[in-house]
């Protein structure tokens, strides 16, 4: 089964995405603290294959339930409260992983942590004390208010530097992009709205719906925001231009283990769980181009590409013509190695220009590209566990979204 | 699976084959670089227990005159896809040719190469089809690298990745170092291989087996080969032939090449199963594994009771400290792997008597071939007096 119009579907966000610079290309979406009032409400999200799920999920302040969370952004040793107010029929809280000294103020008593009873409040408060990537969720009945959709990122900044992963100026970016990777087994969403809550097995729970940023295939790509997606506001597309450092923050968000791939060039694997590689002094950080993000686990990585070492100049370039900023010189004006087969011979991918080079563009059969105005390379993002690259039995859809690497000077400075 | 809302264009490319296909196939390569040629099929292969599975994949048609091609490729689809082993540095053009599926006529699937892992590539080359382009049947498309970094990797077709790699189309790939040739003592020990450039010597290794961890779920397969093709259970996926290189135990230690399959017309197929997973040394030799998970579907944690693995790399990065000096290799008796990862592991077998060792999962409901037992993700590793 596979959807033609899928592909429609994806082009038209592409070029929502590539049409719309400013807001659509900022980089993390989220909400900076250090004090924070979220709602835990009811809504519905939408996945590419068009099914929808009832969810539960936290709202910044009286905004629509989102999913994933609003990403709570804070800096180093800032004191944070998160006011939760809960608007659902059962007691939800929240538990901070990886912070120290949370302190729970009003509510319930629950089994974790102070809980919000329905109608109820609950604040929570803490010192960040540690720069990284965490997560935060529900610790009242978290087997089923995590799958229902009651999880978010918590970031935090190291001090003075907003432009470091951590303290240690090797964790130095240019942009950076979350990657909340999760599943879903809609079934339980429906036991849950139907109020057959009580029948739900989760030693049977069998997910077959894949997300990052709370969005299924393609849609991950549409900009931050999009108003087709109410309660889905986070894009997961990453934009850069070659040479940029570029942090991913990869947030297990799901029941299940992911195996996230990135296409284009390893990454390195700076941090896991908001701290960072490092014995002492000595710099342990991996190199990767599949690492395993398991359920609530967090990992930095570091990625760029420069296109040197092909053997071919990517830009296309004669010697005579200037190099482009970031271009190695080893490969400058070198032809490029084969001759490509008539069009008519291949299948024309939505994004590809026509042309192999950075920038570039070419001729293209009648209805074929033309998504790709920039002539950017993209590179796909996904779970390596390729089930997961489908929606509720739909190919192509779930844990995939797109790394674009546009041409220098295409972006403005994050 | 592209089907074709009309059989017309079927009927096109029949009565073309005289002369569009033909045209379409053609190889590229240049003087001093290394030439292979893949070619994109189906075919059959047989599970451990017998089974015959209706599989996608790859055959190597390497110096097979273009016209050809598609001849000797019918039904050719081999399980592993044939390993690719080249030297960092080297030029290599890898063409890919499509060829009809013949148990499919329905389908006009293209095929691509993605070469899994490789360092700073560009779309052009990296066989996603989204961002770049396929390779329809009856054409043939060459792929350029110039091999940048040593280490162990995979090719995959990408093309509707789910379904074309739950199907088969699966692939190791190892680049070996510069640094080979150059005997370096470690350890007491003089080697001239490695894994790596190590500068120490300390991947060096005797023996060096490339071995891929794939799955099969029968009951996608069979709906993709029925002859009334059925929707594919992509939500139901679950794969119940845990295999090595393209066998399940036992077959993973017959070192011949499997007894073809019989296919559904009565006829004997190909043979579509070259590559076996039997490990051999003579005790005291350094065992380098070059492990690559391809599966679709499940982690994997594998073992080898009475032989302790030490891993020197993962995703073909040496695990070495940020100084450039200090190892961070790690002994362990468990590698857990999801799909898409790959380790590089050396086996010391100084202190190992001679006999025979087992290579198995842990994930014990996985040493099955589908419901029979004693099979799936097992090989044997036989150290020689």
């Amino acid at each position: 089964m596979k959807r033609p119009k899928e592909i429609i579907t994806l082009m038209l966000g592409v070029m929502v995405v590539l049409t719309l610079p400013g807001t659509a290309l900022a980089a993390i979406q989220g909400v900076t603290g250090p004090s924070f009032t979220l709602t835990a409400k009811t809504g519905f999200i939408t996945v590419d294959d068009g099914t929808i799920i009832p969810t539960w999920g936290f709202a910044n302040g009286t905004g629509l339930m989102q999913y994933p969370g609003p990403t709570l952004i804070v800096n180093q040793g800032d004191l944070v409260s998160v006011a939760l107010t809960n608007q659902l029929t059962v007691p939800v809280s929240i538990l901070f992983p990886g912070q120290q000294g949370v302190v729970a103020t009003g509510g319930v008593p629950g089994l974790l942590t102070n809980e919000a009873p329905p109608a109820g409040t609950v604040t929570y408060t803490f010192t960040a004390g540690e720069p990284g990537t965490f997560t935060y969720y529900s610790g009242s009945q978290p087997e089923l208010q995590f799958e229902m959709g009651l999880v978010g990122v918590l970031i935090v900044r190291p001090t003075g530097q907003p432009k470091r992963a951590y303290a240690d100026p090797a964790t130095a970016f240019d942009r950076e992009y979350l990657f909340f990777l999760s599943d879903m087994d809609p079934l339980i969403h429906k036991k849950v709205q139907q109020g057959f809550g009580a029948t739900i097995n989760q030693s049977s729970a069998w997910p077959i719906c894949w997300f990052i940023n709370g969005r299924a295939g393609l849609d991950t790509i549409a900009p931050a925001f999009d108003p087709i997606m109410p309660y889905q506001p986070y894009s997961a597309v990453a934009l850069m231009h070659p040479g940029e450092k570029v942090l991913l923050r990869m947030v297990g968000g799901g029941r299940d283990a992911h195996p996230f791939h990135v296409h284009g060039n390893h990454h390195k694997v700076i941090a896991r769980d908001g701290r960072q590689l490092k014995a002492g002094a000595l710099d342990i950080s991996e190199g990767a181009f599949t690492t395993t993000v398991a359920p609530g686990q967090t990992h930095d990585a570091l990625f760029t590409w420069t296109g040197a070492g092909q053997g071919w100049d990517v830009y296309g370039h004669t010697a005579s013509d200037p190099l482009a900023p970031g271009e190695s010189a080893d490969d400058h004006g070198l032809a490029f190695p084969t001759i490509l087969p008539d069009i008519k011979d291949l299948l024309p991918g939505p994004l590809y220009p026509g042309s192999p080079f950075l920038g570039g563009s070419g001729s293209l059969p009648p209805g074929e590209g033309g998504f790709n105005p920039w002539g950017a390379f993209p590179f796909m993002w996904h779970s390596h566990n390729e089930k997961e690259l489908t929606s509720a039995d739909i190919f192509p859809g779930g844990m995939l979204t797109w790394v674009l690497i546009v041409p220098p000077g295409t972006l403005p400075a994050e | 699976m592209r089907r074709l809302f009309l059989m017309v264009p079927v009927c096109m490319l029949v009565l073309g084959l005289g002369t569009a296909l033909e045209a379409g196939i053609r190889t590229q390569c240049k003087p001093g670089a290394v030439c292979q040629h893949l070619v994109g099929v189906d075919g059959y292969v047989s599970m451990a227990d017998g089974y015959r599975q209706y599989v996608f994949g790859f055959t190597d048609k390497t110096g097979v005159p273009d016209n050809d091609v598609l001849l000797e490729a019918e039904m050719d689809a081999q399980s592993p896809a044939p390993p690719i082993r080249v030297q960092e540095g080297q030029e290599f053009y890898l063409t890919l040719s499509t060829a009809p599926m013949k148990m499919r006529p329905d389908l006009f699937d293209a095929h691509s190469v993605h070469w899994h892992g490789f360092p700073n590539i560009a779309p052009i080359f990296d066989g996603e089809p989204m961002a770049s382009i396929g390779t329809n049947p009856g054409a043939s498309f060459t792929y350029y690298y110039k091999v940048p970094a040593p280490g162990t990797y995979a090719y995959h077709c990408h093309v509707e990745a789910t379904e074309h790699m739950q199907m088969g189309m699966l692939g190791h790939v190892t680049v070996t170092p510069l640094q080979d040739g150059t005997p370096i003592t470690y350890a007491g020990k003089t080697y001239s291989q490695f894994a790596y450039n190590d500068g120490d010597g300390s991947t060096g290794y005797d023996v060096d087996y490339a071995l891929t961890v794939i799955g099969f779920d029968p009951n996608f397969h069979d709906a993709n080969g029925n002859p009334t093709p059925q929707p594919l259970p992509f939500a139901d996926m679950r794969d119940t032939y845990m295999q090595i290189n393209g066998r399940g135990y036992p077959d993973t230690i017959n070192t011949e090449i499997l007894n073809p399959p019989i296919l559904p017309d009565g006829s004997t197929g190909k043979d579509s199963q070259k590559v076996n997973a039997l490990i051999q040394a003579t005790q005291g030799q350094r065992i380098l594994l070059r492990i690559m998970n391809l599966s679709t579907v499940h982690f994997s944690t594998i073992t080898i009771p009475g032989i302790t693995m030490k891993v020197v790399a993962k995703d073909a990065s040496l695990l070495r400290a940020g100084d450039g000096v200090t190892n961070l290799y790690y002994d362990t008796n468990t590698l857990t792997m999801g799909g898409g990862q790959s380790a590089d592991v050396i086996l010391d077998t100084t202190n190992v008597p001679p006999g025979t060792y087992f290579l198995h999962t842990t994930d014990h409901g996985e040493l099955s071939n589908n419901q029979q037992d004693f099979g799936g993700l097992m090989t044997e590793i036989v150290i020689i007096p």
